[in-house]
């Protein structure tokens, strides 16, 4: 499904260059449930932005769903993202002024959909993460658990092969976070394949995969946990 | 997707009320001023007879001696004299051609109770309707005969005929002009050419006449002329006859001219009248001579479309502009300020082009506002004109292309301004404002 190989991000401003990603390589499969962890400033959103396609890079290969995307242009990469792709933000990223139904949809005006066929899609979304009856409201009048769940609704109403979330459960109390990763959990079961920056190690243990990234670059979670295992030996001997 | 961003153009705007009112308004003055100054000008160069402006010609004639002076360009007087218009009809009758003079009269009725009012009058010759395509509602002119034999006869205007008589066929009726009774031959159409080219002496856009009284009839009733009388040279003058035989320039004189040949002959007539005139004693310059200006020579010999008309189009652009300008400054902030909204519409798919056409429909929509507030303010502007200034009322009022260049102009202007704001929306990295929400 996503396929990166040697991948570097590097941020230039006048004073410093910032290696973001270095040397970075991740295989996810179709169907998989990936968290992602690692210290602040480590790069998770860097590789998010890149695997969403909001970023371009410089160097390295990146398969997504079998399309080698490196070198496509503005409209090309909208294209994908707007098929392929979901968002679920940190902040929830709605848009304050649309009502419910016309946030959700956002993504599926640009995707051409006719209007029934909007109609149909935005009340399933909806529907799905429990506030269809809410469809008139605003974002503001609504708690954040649902806020983030009409977030949800939105990445999924297009219904896209590859989720990416960053920390969605971040700015929610831990019942909310636990409704939100049942949800997820569901979405994925459907076959969508999802990765999930998060800083919540009980979350991150749910998933099917965990990977770490430290200093822009993957940490062979295995190798990390043996080693871990072996200076507490040590330490402990 | 059009209408996805208007609907959204409309929540934007309705959003930020005070923003967008302000906005709508630069772009309105700055319409409104230079909408203003356009059809002044417009209107001012606008031909006022475009069917005939190429064979039509005024005739003007070097009579005055070396002490003698006019303020034109090449010296030469705007008018002629009465004994020339007379002469040079008689001597060239194959060509059609008119004299005629700006006169007026108090007008009664045969109804002693009606109120007589002053009107302004045109002592004219049948070819005047022919020359400037004058139609009739009902009648004519008086026949030619009576441009030799004078008679009371009398051409009144489809406005006038409304005023004396409600309106309707009156051919036959008579009216008191000066106390003497005219009857009416013909009631001519409504004719309002801008600038009033046959005769720019008294007001260039001034309403036409609307009463028209034969030519010969001066002589008879000795009717004084209501605009200039330009002498050069000490002259007795006692009589009104004295005037008929004088120096004084006073007569309108138009020549028709059909084609080049035509021309060239008429051309070669007025320089042999010069030559016999000067043998008579007159035409003491070395210069002495015709010529003959077509209509848009005769206006722009006038100056009608004067050289402050165009710089006032010109600081009105500027003014216009300056609004803008403004509007730039509006636009980046609100636009900057939506951008994480931009953010993740970009993530959700949208790609450049589609955020940019958003803005620049909302663009758009700020300029049609604009257009028509500034429409408003235009004919308010035109408005005050009107009703404060003696003349304007002919000249400043909008015709049906300004009606429709107000709101072109200004949603092409706003979409201009747009244009920046709009690439820099567009063009800004989406994960940059995600982050910052
Ligand atoms: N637009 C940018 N310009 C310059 N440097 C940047 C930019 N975005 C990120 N960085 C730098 O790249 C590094 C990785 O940042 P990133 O946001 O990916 O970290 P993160 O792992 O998501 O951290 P957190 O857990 O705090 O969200 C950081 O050192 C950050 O300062
Ligand atoms: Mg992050």
């Amino acid at each position: 499904m996503l396929k990166m190989n040697n991948i570097n991000k590097i941020y230039r401003t006048d004073l410093v260059e910032t290696h973001a990603l270095s040397e970075f390589n991740l295989n996810v499969k179709e169907g998989e449930f990936v968290s992602v962890t690692g210290p602040s400033g480590s790069g998770k959103t860097t590789f998010l932005n890149l695997a969403g396609l909001l970023e371009s890079t410089s160097t390295g290969t990146y398969e997504l769903d079998g399309i080698n995307v490196v070198g496509l242009n503005d409209k090309q990469l909208s294209k994908i993202r707007n098929e392929k792709i979901g968002f679920i933000f940190q902040g929830f990223n709605l848009i304050p002024d649309l009502n419910l139904f016309e946030n959700v949809d956002v993504p599926l005006r640009y995707r051409g959909f006719n209007s029934k066929e909007r109609k149909e899609r935005i009340e399933n979304a909806l529907e799905q993460v429990g506030l269809a009856a809410r469809m008139k409201h605003l974002p503001s009048q609504l708690s954040g658990g649902q806020q983030q769940r009409v977030a949800i609704a939105r990445a999924l109403a297009g219904t896209p092969r590859f989720l990416l979330a960053d920390e969605p459960t971040g700015n929610l109390d831990s019942l909310m976070a636990r409704q939100v990763m049942e949800l997820l959990e569901d979405i994925n079961k459907s076959g969508t394949t999802i990765v999930m920056v998060t800083h919540d190690p009980d979350l991150a243990r749910r998933a099917e995969r965990n990977i770490q990234i430290v200093d822009g670059q993957v940490c062979d979670f295995t190798l990390y946990q043996n080693n871990k295992a072996a200076t507490e030996h040590a330490i402990s001997a | 997707m059009f209408f996805y961003y208007l609907k959204l153009a409309k929540k934007s705007l309705l959003q930020t009320p005070i923003t967008t009112a302000l906005m709508v308004l630069a772009i309105a003055l700055g319409i409104g001023v230079s909408m203003n100054a356009l059809t002044l000008n417009h209107v001012r160069s606008a031909n006022p007879i475009p069917e005939k402006s190429q064979q039509l010609f005024a005739l003007q004639l070097q009579t005055m001696n070396k002490i003698g002076t006019r303020h034109t360009y090449d010296d030469m007087p705007m008018q002629i004299t009465y004994q020339d218009a007379i002469n040079i009809q008689r001597m060239s009758s194959s060509t059609r051609q008119v004299a005629s003079v700006k006169t007026g009269f108090a007008i009664q009725m045969e109804d002693p109770d009606f109120a007589p009012i002053l009107q302004a009058a045109r002592a004219t010759q049948s070819t005047f309707f022919e020359m400037f395509n004058i139609e009739f509602l009902y009648g004519g002119s008086w026949s030619k005969a009576i441009d030799e034999s004078p008679d009371n006869q009398v051409v009144i205007a489809e406005e006038l005929n409304e005023k004396l008589f409600g309106g309707g066929d009156n051919i036959g009726k008579n009216i008191y002009l000066n106390q003497n009774a005219y009857r009416i031959v013909g009631i001519s159409k409504s004719w309002n050419p801008k600038p009033k080219f046959y005769d720019l002496n008294s007001g260039q856009f001034q309403r036409t006449e609307q009463i028209y009284v034969p030519f010969s009839l001066l002589p008879v009733h000795e009717y004084p002329s209501w605009g200039n009388n330009n002498g050069w040279g000490p002259e007795k003058i006692d009589t009104y006859q004295d005037k008929l035989n004088s120096e004084i320039m006073w007569i309108q004189y138009w020549v028709e001219l059909v084609n080049n040949t035509e021309k060239v002959d008429f051309k070669h007539f007025l320089s042999s009248y010069v030559q016999q005139q000067k043998k008579l004693g007159r035409f003491e310059r070395d210069d002495a001579r015709g010529t003959l200006r077509n209509v848009e020579e005769w206006l722009e010999y006038n100056e009608v479309v004067g050289n402050d008309s165009n710089i006032l189009v010109g600081i009105s652009f500027m003014f216009l502009a300056v609004c803008l300008i403004n509007t730039v400054g509006l636009l980046l902030a609100k636009f900057l300020k939506r951008a994480p909204e931009i953010g993740v519409r970009r993530a959700l798919g949208a790609n450049q082009a589609q955020v940019f056409l958003q803005h620049l429909v909302e663009v758009g929509v700020l300029g049609l506002l604009g257009g028509v507030l500034g429409l408003v303010i235009a004919n308010i502007g035109l408005l005050i004109l009107r009703n404060q200034f003696d003349g304007f009322d002919v000249l400043a009022t909008m015709d049906m292309s300004m009606f429709i260049a107000a709101p072109v102009i200004a949603i092409s202007a706003t979409i201009l301004s747009g244009l920046y704001p709009a690439w820099r929306v567009c063009t800004t990295l989406p994960s940059i404002h995600l982050k910052t929400q």
